[in-house]
């Protein structure tokens, strides 16, 4: 029990990684929300007037809404927009030509937390698999490899970069999944999101490499907000990779995010997150709000869209990735672990709406709870009429750490069909101590078994993940649970 | 032109109140609790459907004619007919809301067990029902426990002492009727007492109704330390009936509760079932069974929470759901910091004959003990292909082995009816039913 306990200590005890503050030139709009704000964003990207009238509408709904406060199971104290700084960047030149004019502290940034563009670049022409786009605050800084992809027709830039040059397609699906009236945090995003990344895989390719995005909140007091947009063309296929961190600051700080992910004919787009954001220390002071909306449209027939999270940072993570199975035959999954630790607070899952005939969904939830967090599970399975033959299966395991945490779930199953078959499992238990003592028994010591009972738990979702992403999910893993069991 | 604008149901219902009180037994205590009460449902209102707990009952929609509180109607009817047949049991009846006495029969139960109306139990019993009523169903948790708190004006009392095991089960008939669109509020409060035993039936049943009624009733049972209670519920009734009914218990250590509540019709049906386990090695099942068809709207909500350790919870909930029904079961499965050892475990099946009928189900589980387990499931779908075809292979016709398929399902639930009498009444009913 000793042991047990020093083990606790020294996880509670241990940093966040990657909670560093970085020391760069940034370019900051006044704290506060109000029209001129939002046009002042739009003229900052240069924005054609429909984008600009797009933020404006989204801006003047959001006011007339409420934030979702009743139903997550998620307590904290009241958010004051006003307080918000909606808009920073890192002062550089209009136009990068190499990474050469980058500011040095900028790669440095991104050295530090593993990602070297400067590397990225050397690699060019030789065989290499990750294209990355890097967002700090509230622009995109550097997009690797665009040329790369280019030759394929593929396009993989910022969100702005997209606005100015691919006007058509950015109207064109812009907002055609997640609508600005969606919710509280969909109509702020569309209506001062920042930047994001943007990404078209044309007719009949295959992209070569995983595409992926990293995000990183650095200005004291801003949020970000950033906006996502994919689209896989008929009998494309894109492996989408997304990664965040932010500094360690007492203040909590917002991040609300727009994923879409249009999936044409027999295209496929799997997407997968490892979200660390800065959780907040031990006693729950600071860490950032993960207020998300992301969505995927299975548009015709035998399309997929599948999402894997790991998320393991954030005070608040609300956030469910969704999928809505128009076309027949067409496939969604969702594989998920959550973990959370001390005071952070869950409530993330996913929705399945099925509408055509014969699609089939997967829903795989592992939430480990351990400190004094509640991790919560919620999605919502809905089977319209008409949406024939239709098949779910949902799992949400919950695994508690300790005897001061919560694990819940609300699943919520919705069907007006009648040939649909559908079927939901959970449960929540804590490690078995005759597992534990079996590994005790040959030698593997007690943090090790439960290393090695959670990677167990969590290899179904593991599994889904690209290779690269799979060992650095599973290191995260470790650290976020070091010895977490009471 | 001058437009009046109508006052909402809730606050009509507030402000009819006044009026109501008149009307109700006068005792300061229960006067003192309604008064709270209807604050307390001033505060809440009539549930939206942004309520998450009545995200899918559309409540607002039932009260938006008018109705008065008081039934004086009294109708003329025989017992017979609403008895359960082979059923040997001590017969209780309520003619809206008031308890009958000349229409029960009492004659072989135990001098010691007391059944009285609640209006009579405030004055001869006042200490113990003024140390249970409105103890165990919160005023401040549900709208529809305040407004029922606030305008019941009777209800049954039932009182089974320690020690004391009541051989027959006790048969609760509740019978409704009425002129014009009535809201009435049965309350009733049983108390069993340590070591004792009781099984309770109750049954519904309504004559001549042509007008819109709401049944807004709650009951509180408390399951004294090491008693064994059963208590069956039969809602079958006329297609004009709205029932809401909320049934809240309370157990003591070592104590069994074992709940039935089978709906096979009525128009619009919500059963709140709340068990609160307030002691160590308690036991309680939760069985339901509804079958659905025309238009008929079947909410089943429970709510079990384990407060103590080493509590053991089993909750199975069946759905047949044919035309344009709708289904919904909510469970929810509550496990508190302390209760550690606790095992809870929540199925909820659902069949769909018709692609016009609707099911919706949330079954939740929220645990704050980490040395449980918990575990729930849900499953919906059609008839198996597979089991049909069997069926077939071996001579039966289609629909005589969809209806055998259908038997089977709901048997489960079935076999947990521990009155011979009552499961074969209810299988005769399913059996038509299905027909």
């Amino acid at each position: 029990m000793a042991e047990q306990k020093d083990i606790l200590e020294e996880h509670i005890f241990s940093e966040y990684k990657y909670g560093f503050t970085s020391d760069i030139d940034t370019e900051t709009a006044p704290p506060g929300l109000n029209e001129d704000i939002v046009r002042f964003i739009s003229a900052k990207k240069n924005e054609p007037e429909w984008m600009l009238e797009y933020r404006l509408k989204a801006f003047r709904h959001w006011k007339t809404m409420e934030e979702p406060r009743h139903w997550p199971h998620l307590k904290y104290p009241e958010i004051n927009f006003q307080n918000i700084i909606y808009y920073a960047a890192p002062k550089q030149k209009a136009t990068l030509n190499s990474l050469d004019e980058v500011d040095p502290e900028l790669l440095a940034t991104f050295e530090k937390l593993g990602i070297s563009l400067e590397e990225q670049k050397r690699l060019t022409g030789v065989q290499s698999n990750i294209a990355i786009d890097a967002v700090i605050d509230s622009v995109s800084v550097k997009t690797t490899f665009k040329e790369v992809l280019a030759e394929k027709g593929i396009i993989f830039c910022s969100f702005s970069e997209a606005v100015q040059e691919h006007p058509e397609l950015v109207k064109k699906y812009m907002g055609s999944v997640v609508p600005y009236t969606d919710n509280f945090y969909s109509a702020l995003n569309s209506a001062v999101f920042s930047d994001g990344s943007f990404c078209y895989i044309p007719k009949g390719v295959r992209c070569p490499m995983e595409l992926s995005t990293y995000f990183r909140i650095n200005t004291s007091g801003t949020g970000q907000f950033e906006r996502t947009l994919i689209i896989a063309d008929e009998h494309a296929y894109v492996s989408y990779l997304e990664g965040c961190t932010a500094p360690m600051r007492d203040e909590n700080q917002l991040h609300a995010a727009v994923v879409e992910i249009v999936s044409h004919k027999n295209a496929e787009v799997k997407y997968s997150t490892v979200q660390n954001w800065y959780p907040g220390d031990k006693n729950g002071k600071g860490g950032v709000y993960n207020f998300v909306t992301k969505r995927g449209i299975c548009l015709e027939e035998n399309s997929k869209i599948s999402w894997t999270q790991v998320e393991t940072g954030s005070a608040i993570t609300w956030k469910y990735p969704s999928v809505i199975l128009k076309g027949d035959n067409s496939v969604g999954e969702f594989y998920s672990v959550a973990v959370t630790n001390n005071f952070q607070q869950a409530d993330t899952g996913t929705k399945m709406t099925h509408i055509g005939k014969n699609t089939r969904s997967t829903i795989i939830s592992k939430g480990i709870s351990a400190g004094q967090s509640n991790n919560s599970y919620r999605g919502l399975v809905r089977i319209n009429k008409g949406a024939k033959n239709a098949r779910n299966f949902s799992q949400c395991d919950s695994l508690l750490m300790g005897s001061k945490c919560g694990a819940h779930t609300f699943p919520y199953i919705e069907i007006k069909d009648k040939s649909a078959v559908v079927e939901h499992e959970a449960t929540t238990s804590k490690i078995g101590e005759d597992q534990i003592f079996y590994c005790n028994q040959r030698g593997i010591d007690t943090e090790k078994a439960i290393g090695l009972i959670v990677n167990g738990y969590c290899k179904e979702v593991f599994n889904q993940l690209p290779m690269e992403f799979a060992v650095e999910a599973q290191k995260l893993l470790a650290v976020s649970l070091e010895g977490s069991v009471g | 032109m001058t437009t009046v604008e109508k006052i909402s149901a809730s606050e009509k219902l507030v402000s009819d109140f006044e009026a109501v009180k008149k009307t109700l037994p006068e005792n300061s205590f229960v006067q003192n609790i309604r008064q709270k009460a209807i604050e307390a449902f001033a505060k809440l209102g009539i549930p939206a459907r942004k309520n998450e707990e009545y995200k899918y009952s559309n409540v607002q929609k039932l009260f938006q004619e008018d109705f008065t509180q008081s039934a004086i109607y009294n109708p003329q009817f025989t017992i017979d007919k609403y008895l359960i047949p082979n059923l040997d049991a001590h017969i209780i009846v309520l003619v809206n809301d008031f308890y009958s006495e000349e229409l029960s029969s009492l004659e072989n139960l135990d001098k010691t067990v007391v059944v009285s109306s609640l209006k009579k139990a405030f004055e001869k019993y006042p200490e113990l029902v003024e140390k249970h009523f409105s103890k165990h169903a919160d005023i401040s948790s549900d709208a529809f426990i305040a407004l029922n708190t606030a305008y019941a004006a009777d209800g049954i009392f039932i009182k089974v002492p320690d020690n004391t095991v009541v051989e027959k089960p006790i048969h609760i008939i509740n019978v409704i009727s009425a002129k014009e669109n009535t809201l009435f509020s049965p309350r009733n409060l049983f108390v069993i007492g340590k070591n004792a035993q009781l099984q309770i039936v109750e049954t519904f049943a309504s004559i001549d109704l042509t007008v819109n009624v709401i049944s807004n009733s709650v009951t509180e049972i408390v399951v004294g330390e090491n008693a064994r209670v059963q208590y069956y519920r039969v809602q079958n009734e006329n297609e004009n009936s709205q029932h809401i009914n909320t049934v809240s218990a309370s157990q003591e250590k070592n104590s069994h509760f074992d709940t039935n509540t089978v709906t096979l019709s009525g128009g619009w049906v919500r059963n709140n079932l709340n068990i609160a386990l307030n002691g160590e090695n308690c036991e309680t099942h939760l069985n339901g069974l509804f079958l659905a068809n025309a238009t008929n709207y079947v909410d089943n909500h429970t709510l079990v929470d384990h407060r103590m350790p080493h509590c053991e919870s089993n909750q199975t909930y069946k759905g047949i759901l044919d035309g344009k029904a709708t289904g919904v079961f909510n469970g929810k499965i509550f496990v508190q910091r302390d209760a550690q050892k606790t095992n809870a475990y929540q199925s909820s099946k659902n069949i769909l004959l018709s692609d016009d009928a609707t099911i919706n189900a949330k079954p939740q589980l929220e645990i704050y003990a980490d040395d449980v387990k918990c575990s729930h499931g849900s499953s919906t779908g059609k008839i198996d292909e597979d089991a049909l075809f069997y069926l077939q292979a071996r001579g039966l016709g289609i629909e005589s082995a969809k209806k055998l398929l259908l038997h089977a399902f709901v048997n489960d639930v079935m076999q947990t009816i521990r009155i011979e009498a009552l499961r074969e009444h209810l299988e005769n009913l399913i059996h038509k039913k299905l027909d």
